[in-house]
């Protein structure tokens, strides 16, 4: 027995050495500018082409041929230029000076085999960039895509289409890219490690080296920022947030790309009037969500786009209120009999579904239902675990809460083609209107960006005068970062944050 | 060597059988990775692209076709790629297969280390403070969640203390906290377990023969009380021991310490078939060697079933 006893300890004591010896090389890279950055989603690869997580661009490892700026417009970054005539037939002119990591140059056929990598391994990028052809010469690249897609630049911007060295082949361990910081370690849902890349082409970095680290749980986040574990950490506990900015901690909290919706089925005999359609949205108390549900970390929606965008219309102010709700209820032909809602002698029973993944969802329908309940309608709410399968595969619900990125990358497009028309993969409410349809076409082949803003803000009006959708609020992105983290900028798209500016006190 | 074969053949079978099962039960679930693959929820698609791959992945074909070209596959050693990553699926179980042992083993020798000492002195010391306050521990241990525990020990030990990191993986200390947190909810059960196994020992006629032989305390204890109290202790910890490799998803989100529990709830989410297919028979052939070596242990630890092998053959 005591052989076993033995064998444990020295098992125990080779563990604490081990331990000791790691941790000690780890002090001694403290006078380095060194930054850990917390994330709540974790990835298992870090090929770009493969990766929801984009973490090689957040982490400032690859770049796209167009960002989107903070003030949410397009902006040249691997691509100096580009443009086209008809929609269709594109030229880019890629920077000169860029090198990947490994030293070579960035020039129009690295770029070119870069994106047909991507087609080829992902559907979503095949799908994005409907790509027919392209021709490189030189530092200029030619595209023809299938068909008319003005829109084609902002499908340039998502991550995925991150551009690498195709030759290297390491792409889920250590892709070799043109951004300010280079892969120098990756563990599957735990942290990349990075370094500074010297020759970056827009300038050094100011860090060393940067963690992007991975934990989905809050709390956890939250205690590794307080023990010194993580220096920034995206969404901390809302709860929390007041005890955080007692230590010295800066919270940054600012509205997403992201919107909190009601989508109404179009086949139910209910939401396919207007009238009832408005009713509900004029029971939802968004100020009561924002205060109470969100804590503050939220703005009202309008409409399906933050207002920022330039292709966001300016809305009138609705009244709202059980009283309106009960007009609109009574012009579509309801009436109030014991107390309860009814049409044609029936009671009205509407079917509401709702999701966990996104823990204010359920909440919401809740303050709606009692809301609801005032003048004396009854909601069913069934919670379901993946919202759009059901969605996709059931009819049976009359509305249901949503949430979705309406423009996440610079252009309404994408929403308006994936949500209204028929054969879009997010119209799961079977929404089938000509004139709205109509303008999404005019706005599939309009080229000049000042039209194409007017034909969005036309659709997203329609959208508003008829109630095809109920928009609640658009979620901020919260994060907390120490006080000695400089320059750090909370990105509304989500897409860039370690970046050559980010600093950190030694 | 007939008996090898045949025991190989009924586990190729049984393989075989949860195989089927697990398939259909996967498949019969709502839902398929497609729209996870298209990134719907990010990028313009239409019904008809989702309904283009579906072709392509041939999930429109009928069930038991579609196991077929699984089949066909897994007897050509090939258990796919995953739909989310492309990466081969027995390359992403054995990436992650190491953290997950180490986890395992981690929190076994604390589950040891602590149960042990504690389950021995309970039972010698029967209704004395320690048989009390190891009774406070099981009570304790089995009541708190894991995440609760596991919160308070980084609060306590990372943020207070200062002395052992709040999370990730790469150093002996990362793995501290994590198989603290699993091995003391573990010892729990096995502190009870193992006084009341060493009680019943302690009662039995051998023993008091032994003492009646003048065969010393400590001997009577460690060579013949406690080595047949550890069997019913072994095949609790054979069973658990299944659930602990693939059951630490709690522990390994909270620590972001992945192992192969984080996997296959990923994959179980995203619907990446060939990654749980592949992580079911993993485990299974996981379990059944864990129940080989437990079999073994008993055989080790009671003489008496050694002996009736023998009386057998």
């Amino acid at each position: 027995m005591f052989r076993y006893f033995k064998s444990t300890l020295i098992l125990l004591m080779i563990f604490m050495l081990f331990g000791c010896s790691l941790s000690s090389s780890g002090e001694e890279e403290k006078s380095q500018k060194e930054l850990t950055l917390l994330f709540n989603f974790p990835t298992n690869t870090i090929d770009p082409q493969l990766d929801s997580n984009y973490t090689m661009v957040r982490a400032g490892v690859g770049e796209t041929l167009v960002k989107i700026s903070e003030k949410l417009e397009m902006e040249p970054w691997l691509a100096e230029e580009w443009e086209s005539k008809d929609g269709q037939h594109w030229t880019f002119k890629i920077r000169e000076g860029i090198t990947f990591h490994n030293g070579k140059k960035v020039d129009a056929h690295a770029v070119k085999e870069s994106l047909e990598r991507a087609i080829k391994i992902s559907p979503a990028v095949k799908a994005a960039l409907k790509i027919r052809k392209m021709e490189a010469d030189g530092q200029l690249l030619t595209i023809q895509t299938e068909e008319v897609f003005p829109q084609f630049p902002s499908e340039l911007v998502h991550p995925y289409t991150a551009i690498i060295d195709v030759t290297e082949k390491d792409f889920d361990q250590k892709p070799i890219g043109t951004g300010p910081f280079k892969v120098s370690s990756f563990e599957p849902g735990v942290a990349l490690k990075v370094e500074r890349f010297d020759e970056y082409w827009d300038g050094k970095a100011k860090l060393d080296k940067a963690t992007f680290a991975f934990n989905e749980d809050a709390n956890a986040r939250l205690m590794a920022l307080q023990s010194g574990d993580a220096d920034i950490i995206f969404r901390p506990p809302v709860e929390n947030l007041e005890q955080l900015k007692e230590e010295k901690v800066k919270v940054e909290s600012v509205p997403g790309l992201r919107t909190h919706q009601l989508l109404f089925n179009m086949d139910s005999p209910y939401m396919k009037d207007e009238n009832v359609r408005k009713a509900i949205d004029t029971l939802i108390d968004r100020k009561e969500i924002v205060e109470h549900i969100l804590n503050g970390h939220a703005v009202e929606a309008k409409g399906p786009f933050l207002t920022d965008f330039p292709f966001a219309p300016s809305y009138e102010e609705k009244k709202r209120g059980i009283e309106v709700a009960r007009q609109y209820f009574t012009q579509a032909g309801f009436q109030v009999e014991n107390g309860k809602l009814t049409k044609d002698g029936k009671i009205v029973q509407f079917k509401v579904l709702t999701y966990s993944s996104r823990p204010e969802l359920p909440l919401i329908v809740q303050i709606l239902q009692s809301k609801a309940k005032e003048l004396g309608i009854e909601m069913t709410i069934q919670q379901v675990e993946n919202i759009d399968e059901y969605l996709a595969a059931n009819d049976d619900w009359d509305f249901a809460t949503y949430s979705s990125l309406t423009a996440p990358r610079g252009d309404a497009a994408y929403f308006l083609n994936a949500t209204y028309m028929p054969n879009g993969a997010l119209n799961y409410a079977n929404m089938n209107h000509p004139e709205l349809i109509s303008v999404i076409n005019q706005l599939n082949k309009t080229v000049e960006v000042n039209e194409r803003n007017k034909l969005a803000r036309e659709a997203a009006k329609i959208i508003d005068k008829e109630m095809l959708h109920s928009f609640i609020v658009h979620p901020n992105i919260i994060v907390a970062y120490r006080d000695g983290v400089k320059n750090w900028v909370t990105s509304k798209s989500e897409y860039y944050m370690l970046t050559k500016d980010l600093d950190v006190d030694k | 060597m007939i008996h090898i074969a045949k025991r190989l053949i009924e586990f190729m079978l049984f393989l075989l059988l949860l195989s089927f099962i697990s398939f259909i039960f996967i498949k019969l679930a709502p839902g398929d990775p497609v729209k996870q693959m298209l990134h719907v929820d990010e990028v313009s698609v239409t019904k008809e692209q989702i309904e283009a791959l579906r072709d392509e992945l041939k999930f429109n074909e009928p069930l038991y076709i579609q196991y077929w070209y699984w089949l066909k596959r897994f007897f050509e050693f090939d258990l796919g790629h995953s739909y989310i990553t492309k990466q081969p699926v027995l390359s992403e179980l054995l990436s992650r297969f190491p953290a997950t042992i180490t986890l395992t083993c981690a929190s076994l020798i604390v589950m040891i280390l602590i149960s042990v000492p504690l389950g021995t002195l309970s039972a010698l010391y029967k209704n004395k403070w320690v048989d009390h306050m190891s009774r406070l521990f099981a009570l304790v241990g089995s009541s708190i969640p894991s995440f609760w525990l596991g919160l308070l020990f980084i609060e306590l030990f990372a943020v207070k203390l200062g002395i052992l990191p709040s999370m990730g993986k790469g150093t002996a200390k990362h793995i501290i906290l994590p198989s603290l947190t699993l091995g003391i909810a573990m010892s729990a059960v096995y502190v009870r377990l193992l006084r009341s196994s060493l009680l019943e020992g302690l009662n039995e006629d051998y023993v008091k023969a032994a003492r009646a032989r003048g065969i010393s305390e400590k001997r009577i204890f460690l060579f013949h009380v406690f080595r047949r109290s550890l069997i019913p202790v072994i095949t609790i910890f054979g069973m658990s021991l299944g659930s602990l490799i693939s059951g630490t998803v709690v522990i390994e989100v909270l620590f972001a310490y992945p192992g192969i529990g984080k996997m296959v709830v990923d994959a179980i989410i995203r619907r990446d078939y060939p990654v749980i297919q592949g992580y079911v028979l993993f485990i299974t052939i996981l379990i059944v060697m864990i129940n080989i070596f437990v079999d073994i242990c008993y055989r080790y630890l009671n003489p008496e079933i050694r002996l009736k092998g023998v009386e057998r053959r």
